[in-house]
């Protein structure tokens, strides 16, 4: 069963994410992806994330089908204009790939080629449009294409933006646009998710709550701090303070491991989405506390 | 307005040092608002050329220095002037410096700023760029923010997941042109109208360059 027939089936999906080299060893990448194979259901690979040069997603989805592993191809429109971005999306379907990820990408000052020059040329909900015509068999100036595509096409949602009726709105024109998908930003608070999920349940598509382990109380206050769109509650930095220096990462992979649990359980989204930084190697740990392996 | 900015008189002087006399240009439009290009500007870069021994053979403040045959009229008064000095410097926007090249050909031209943008005053001495001019305008869309402009991804729809308590994550000071968007089209009970709407991606062939706009009839010679 593929990816998209999972989650169309209704069976909850879990998903990581593996990001491509800065270079040409792929060693860890491959590493990661062997470590992971048979444990998710598919694998993101990451589109020069958060600005940062690295090589491309369309090699790191195409080395990920090589071993097994089904990926889901982030694509940002910093990069490249409209032209660039289809001809890879064409390219992409050709090697295999048939998930889909659309982004409007992080801003070039947050990444290391702070001089470059930032296209955006279409956005996420203009890729969104130009991913379904392309399964339309047409291009974005409505030309035929000789050889659809079939992209599964996902897109992404911050439950926790504040202000958050924006937010929904953007969310609303993405499922207009041919979303079937989306992956959240990281999600901490399990009620906040479940009043995100009233809303989001009124639409037909798949929801995958996006997770980030906490590796300790500093990094929660970090992420509350800087990083727009996440809340760490305050009774989960208590309680990896409370876990000591030692124990703070283990306590971390448990809040993870319990979020998947109830999120599986009480069948609040559609599968997870475990997002480790760093620590690929720690997710199959999780999985299996979350009692999924 | 097109907002300038003066340049570091170094940089301006390493382009002029090499000649001796010149007739400064200024306007009284957006450069004078700016306080780049105005009478008092003018009247500071004469002494200071004069105070390095230079000559100003004379300074005029344009009524609007991008209009190319205005300012010719209003400048053939200053014929002697010019023909006088080695070299114009004009204090205005690029388009300005463009319309002295314009008219004469054989004097060097330089310019004493940069040009920045085109945006509003919205304080004494502050200006915010509103307008960038990518020929199709959405403000009729978009309750009359530019979403282009003010929004350093120019997104269509809706905020990014930069946007943080109401702010830009790439310019923390900037409020998040999303989300004055939606405040603004709430109030004017518009907001079933904003969220109805998906714009085509933008049509970038309108903002090749250079571009020209021709309100008139076009000429048909007769050969």
């Amino acid at each position: 069963m593929t990816f998209r027939e999972k989650l169309e089936s209704g069976k909850f999906v879990v998903t990581a994410e593996v990001g491509p080299p800065k270079g040409t060893d792929i060693t860890e990448m491959v590493h990661h992806l062997e470590l992971l194979k048979g444990k998710v259901d598919a694998i993101n690979i990451t589109d020069n994330q958060s600005a940062v040069m690295r090589m491309n997603s369309l090699s790191g989805c195409v080395i990920c089908l090589q071993h097994g592993v089904e990926p889901i191809l982030q694509v940002t429109c910093r990069d490249r204009n409209r032209i660039g971005l289809q001809s890879d999306i064409l390219g992409a379907y050709v090697l295999g790939v048939r998930n889909i990820l659309c982004m409007t990408g992080d801003y070039v000052s947050a990444g290391d080629h702070k001089d470059a020059k930032p296209v955006y040329d279409i956005e996420s909900v203009g890729l969104i449009r130009t991913v379904a015509g392309l399964n339309n068999g047409k291009d974005l100036s409505g030309n035929d294409l000789k050889g659809k595509t079939d992209f599964y096409i996902g897109a992404v949602v911050t439950p926790e933006a504040n202000p958050l009726e924006p937010q929904l709105m953007k969310f609303e024109k993405k499922i207009r646009s041919g979303a079937k998908f989306f992956q959240t930003q990281a999600v901490y608070d399990m009620e906040r998710l479940k009043e995100f999920m009233k809303f989001a349940r009124q639409y037909p598509v798949k929801i995958i709550a996006g997770l980030v382990v906490l590796k300790s109380a500093g990094m929660a206050h970090f992420l509350n701090t800087n990083v727009p769109g996440i809340r760490v509650p305050q009774e989960l930095i208590d309680e990896l303070k409370a876990a000591g220096k030692e124990k703070a990462l283990d306590t971390g992979l448990n809040i993870t491991a319990r979020h998947i649990r109830q999120i599986y359980e009480e069948k609040i989204c559609d599968g997870v989405h475990v997002m480790a930084i760093g620590m690929e190697d720690k997710v199959p740990v999780i999985l299996e506390r979350a009692g999924l392996l | 307005m097109i907002i300038t900015k003066k340049k570091d008189f170094q940089e301006l002087y390493e382009n002029i040092k090499g000649y001796r006399s010149f007739f400064l240009l200024g306007c009284s439009e957006c450069a004078t608002l700016c306080g780049t290009g105005g009478e008092p500007e003018l009247k500071k870069l004469k002494e200071t050329l004069e105070g390095l021994g230079k000559e100003v053979t004379a300074t005029f403040v344009a009524k609007t220095g991008c209009q190319v045959l205005g300012t010719k009229v209003e400048l053939k008064p200053f014929k002697e002037a010019i023909d006088k000095a080695e070299c114009i410097i004009v204090l205005s926007c690029g388009a300005g410096t463009q319309t002295a090249v314009e008219l004469y050909e054989d004097k060097p031209v330089y310019p004493a700023n940069d040009s920045l943008f085109l945006g509003n005053m919205t304080r004494l001495k502050v200006f915010d760029e509103r307008c960038s001019l990518c020929g199709k305008c959405i403000l009729d869309k978009t309750g009359g923010i530019c979403p282009i402009t003010t929004c350093p991804k120019g997104l269509l729809h809706g905020p990014c997941g930069g946007m943080k308590n109401g702010h830009c994550e790439v310019s923390p000071e900037l409020s998040c042109a999303w989300v004055r968007i939606y405040e603004r089209m709430k109030r004017l009970n518009k907001l079933d109208e904003l969220r109805e709407f998906i714009i085509e991606p933008k049509e970038w062939s309108k903002a090749q360059k250079p571009r020209r706009h021709q309100d008139r009839p076009v000429e048909h010679k007769i050969s």
